[in-house]
């Protein structure tokens, strides 16, 4: 149809549904109104369509079938430089205040779904405000159309890509941050109205346990507690948050801080919410729904942003014990660690960090290992600390374990150290474990130091543990040399450091046991990796010499794959690095037994 | 009652520097039973034992032997090598290990400003809600729950956790303890019952901190 064509007929329809009162239009009329209406708009006549949209006469035709131009309109306010977009504006506003609001919120809606992100964050920042007003005027009907409102536009700004670096924080050139600015504002009378609710149901007191205090679930709360927690998931689980004194002015920080008041004015308790893990809330019918209503993850969010971001801290009680804020947050690293996600990671670290500092030296108790995730929060660390690709997280990861290690008070050190050894399966980390004891023994020994852990009778299960060949003289010397060394290391620094005559840590008497168990094999495992790589050495020289097609001595998978053959060079190489290694185990074994034999014969 | 083994020598020969430690061992060795021997560190190679125990010690566990008659065979056969119980991290040590730690004073003063009804005192577990404000020695408020106007304390909600169960710096749950329904108080708290040495880093709570509140307590359940 014409441009000229759609005005007559959109002028025709009009005329005609002046006449009949608003329940007698057809269908056909409101198809063509709104066939005519949109292509004038395209057509750029969009000063005809305000003029008809604004007249007295038309108010009902209008109420009835105007939120069906809302998709034209969009287009052109979108556009911006289109020289229509005053009058536009002008009819968008007047629909605004004209039509039903349901339609009208289902006619906005529509256009926030977009595929690229430019045009998301372009619908959001356009929507948002005559979204605000329609909802508005839904009165006290308005709790389930926010929710989908909120949700549909987190799903959109999920699209968004996210800003990883300070720089790109502030460049925001795909908008996320303006996207998260606008979202604060657009919420905020609706925060407020819920605010006014829970002030007047304010009559039962609403604990920390978290018991629900009010019976009428309020509908507005129960929508902005989810659009909360799932902003707590995403955007701001996955952006990293930078401190005033890194980045003044951020619009991430200011959403998030947003987000914690705003769970405050609907009568949500942060610490309530932050120490969920440990209360026993009580178990309301389904409930599973507890689990829906607050998901983990979003806790864990919550928690990060208040003890390491510390936002809102001036309003979150200080008086909680740093033992028991620790427990809470265990569940919530837990959580955080056992992902892959670096950016998960990285706030598990963080998290664990901050509880642990807060604790003194030598403190925690054994008991508090029976807590499962003192446990399991270790081992998800060993993991991060072997595993994870990025280089910073498993030097931190480090870090914080030796962190954790020093917190514990002596039997607690005693007891951790030895289930780790069981279970980390990783000869880097059963080294340092290995190193960590012998620190234990070192400040034992000490004068005034003495405890019955690190000494005496305890000490000798774990050091059975320690000086042990996991399979005997066949062990792979290269692939356990972390954990060997350093039982070699610690024997040396026994053999020299305790006297005979004193024993204090009963390694004299149980040196034959360790002589038969450990040395023995060991130096027979020395001897016999050493015959096979030379003879490998040899015969890859032989084979360079001959110029013979290379045969793999050595050949290494990855992930099922595998890498091409080293050349001849890196083997050689290899082998030489090997021998060199076990001839450096043997020394220490050497060393080892004439300090034994010298000590033995004063 | 069979086959008791008989001493060898009188207290005179074990005295003497013609018997050599490593037969008196040698002897102890064959005839105790393993927890003897282990009690008294005579288990293991006879060269090495003879190092580290001195004569005396030997003529006492001789004589101990003689007097407790445990002997080889007196006892259920044990395990020689104590497993490690790797992953049973609740196992108790055999021995009573540490002596009741004296910890001296209480840390926390407590001053009633209201008297409260003097019934309803809070016990371990109950759920206690509170106003409080808390204070530095300096006087610098650190940190309260009291809005500042009356209308705005309607809508705000007083403290509210279970008491006596470590999730509160001890000065609070064992000054709580002492106090009853309605009753104001000032609570003074020595660092050791607060946040000690390290204070709350990042946080107007500096590191040894003596912390002042003052706490009304409104409910009991």
């Amino acid at each position: 149809m014409t441009a000229g064509m759609a005005l007559e007929q959109l002028s025709d329809v009009v005329q005609k549904c002046q006449a009949l009162p608003d329940d007698n239009y057809t269908t056909e009329d409101h198809d063509v109104f709104t066939i005519a209406g949109r292509t004038c708009i395209e057509e750029g006549h969009s000063a005809q369509v305000l003029s008809i949209v604004l007249d007295e006469k038309n108010q009902d035709i209008v109420r009835s079938m105007g939120w069906n131009l809302l998709p034209p309109l969009i287009q052109v306010l979108l556009k911006k430089e289109d020289k229509n977009l005053p009058q536009c504006l002008a009819i968008l506003n007047h629909l605004l205040q004209t039509c039903r609001p349901k339609e009208l919120l289902i006619g906005l809606l529509e256009q926030l779904e977009h595929d690229d992100p430019n045009t998301i964050a372009e619908s959001i920042h356009l929507l948002l405000n005559p979204l605000q007003k329609v909802l508005l005027c839904l009165g006290s009907r308005k709790a389930s159309s926010l929710g989908m409102t909120l949700s549909s536009v987190l799903d959109q700004v999920a699209k968004l890509p996210l800003p990883h670096t300070k720089e790109q924080e502030e460049d925001d050139v795909f908008l996320l941050c303006r996207c998260c600015t606008d979202l604060t504002d657009f919420v905020r009378p609706f925060v407020h109205e819920a605010r006014l609710n829970t002030l007047n149901c304010n009559e039962n007191t609403e604990n920390m346990e978290g018991e629900p205090g009010k019976g009428k679930e309020d509908e507005l709360q129960t929508e902005l507690l989810k659009f909360c927690m799932k902003s707590l998931n995403h955007p701001l689980l996955e952006v990293q948050l930078r401190d005033p004194d890194t980045l003044a002015v951020s619009p991430l920080r200011n959403f998030a801080t947003e987000i914690l008041k705003s769970l405050g004015a609907i009568g949500e308790s942060l610490p309530a919410l932050v120490f969920q893990p440990l209360l026993k809330r009580k178990q309301v019918p389904g409930f599973l729904e507890e689990e829906v209503r607050y998901p983990k993850e979003s806790l864990a969010s919550l928690a990060h942003l208040v003890f390491v971001h510390h936002l809102t801290a001036d309003t979150f009680p200080s008086v909680f014990s740093p033992v028991f804020i620790l427990r809470s947050n265990m569940e919530h690293i837990n959580l955080l660690l056992s992902k892959t996600d670096e950016s998960r990671i990285q706030k598990g670290l963080e998290l664990y960090e901050k509880s642990l500092v807060r604790v003194e030296n030598n403190s925690l108790p054994a008991d508090l290992l029976e807590i499962k995730t003192l446990l399991t929060v270790p081992q998800n660390l060993v993991k991060v600390m072997t595993m994870c690709p990025q280089h910073d997280l498993r030097t931190r990861g480090l870090k914080i374990f030796q962190l954790s290690i020093d917190k514990f008070d002596t039997e607690a050190k005693y007891n951790f150290l030895q289930y780790m050894l069981n279970v980390s399966h990783h000869s880097g980390v059963e080294g340092y474990i290995i190193k960590n004891i012998k620190n234990q023994i070192d400040h034992a020994l000490q004068p005034g130091n003495s405890n019955i852990w690190f000494e005496g009778v305890h000490l000798l299960p774990l050091l059975r543990k320690v000086f042990s060949l996991p399979d005997g003289p066949e062990t792979d010397l290269l692939q356990y040399l972390d954990r060997i060394m350093e039982s070699l290391n610690l024997l040396r620094y026994l053999i020299i450091r305790d006297k005979v005559t004193e024993n204090q840590t009963g390694i004299w008497t149980e040196l034959y046991k360790i002589e038969d168990k450990f040395i023995k094999p060991l130096r027979v495992g020395v001897n016999m990796s050493r015959a096979h790589y030379e003879r490998e050495l040899h015969n890859t020289m032989e084979i360079k010499k001959n110029k013979v097609k290379e045969n793999s001595v050595l050949s290494v998978s990855v992930g099922g794959e595998e890498l091409p053959n080293m050349t001849s060079e890196s083997q050689i190489e290899a082998l030489h690095s090997a021998l060199h290694t076990f001839d450096m185990i043997e020394s220490v074994l050497v060393r080892v037994e004439e300090l034994a034999e010298v000590k033995e014969t004063l | 009652m069979a086959d008791e083994p008989t001493r060898e020598w009188s207290d005179d020969q074990l005295k003497s520097d013609d018997l050599p430690k490593k037969d008196i061992i040698k002897f102890i060795q064959d005839n105790a039973a393993h927890s003897f021997l282990n009690e008294h560190k005579l288990l293991g190679n006879i060269k090495n034992v003879a190092k580290t125990a001195k004569k005396e010690q030997l003529i006492i566990a001789y004589n101990q032997l003689f007097l407790s008659k445990r002997f080889k065979g007196t006892e259920p056969v044990e395990e020689v090598t104590e497993k490690v119980k790797a992953v049973k991290i609740d196992e108790k040590p055999k021995e009573v290990k540490t002596e009741v730690v004296d910890e001296g004073p209480p840390k926390f003063f407590k001053s009633v400003l209201k008297k409260g009804d003097k019934e309803n005192f809070p016990k371990k577990g109950d759920t206690v809600g509170c106003w409080y404000t808390g204070s530095l020695e300096d006087g610098t408020v650190f940190d309260t729950n009291i809005p500042t106007t009356a209308r705005k304390k309607k809508q705000t909600k007083p403290l509210s956790f279970k008491v006596g169960l470590g999730r509160v710096i001890r000065g609070w749950d064992e000054a709580l303890l002492t106090m009853s329904k309605g009753e104001t108080a000032r609570v003074e708290i020595e660092p050791e019952w607060a946040y000690g040495r390290k204070g709350l880093p990042d946080s107007k709570i500096p590191p040894n901190a003596k912390l002042i509140f003052e706490v009304e307590l409104v409910s009991v359940d």
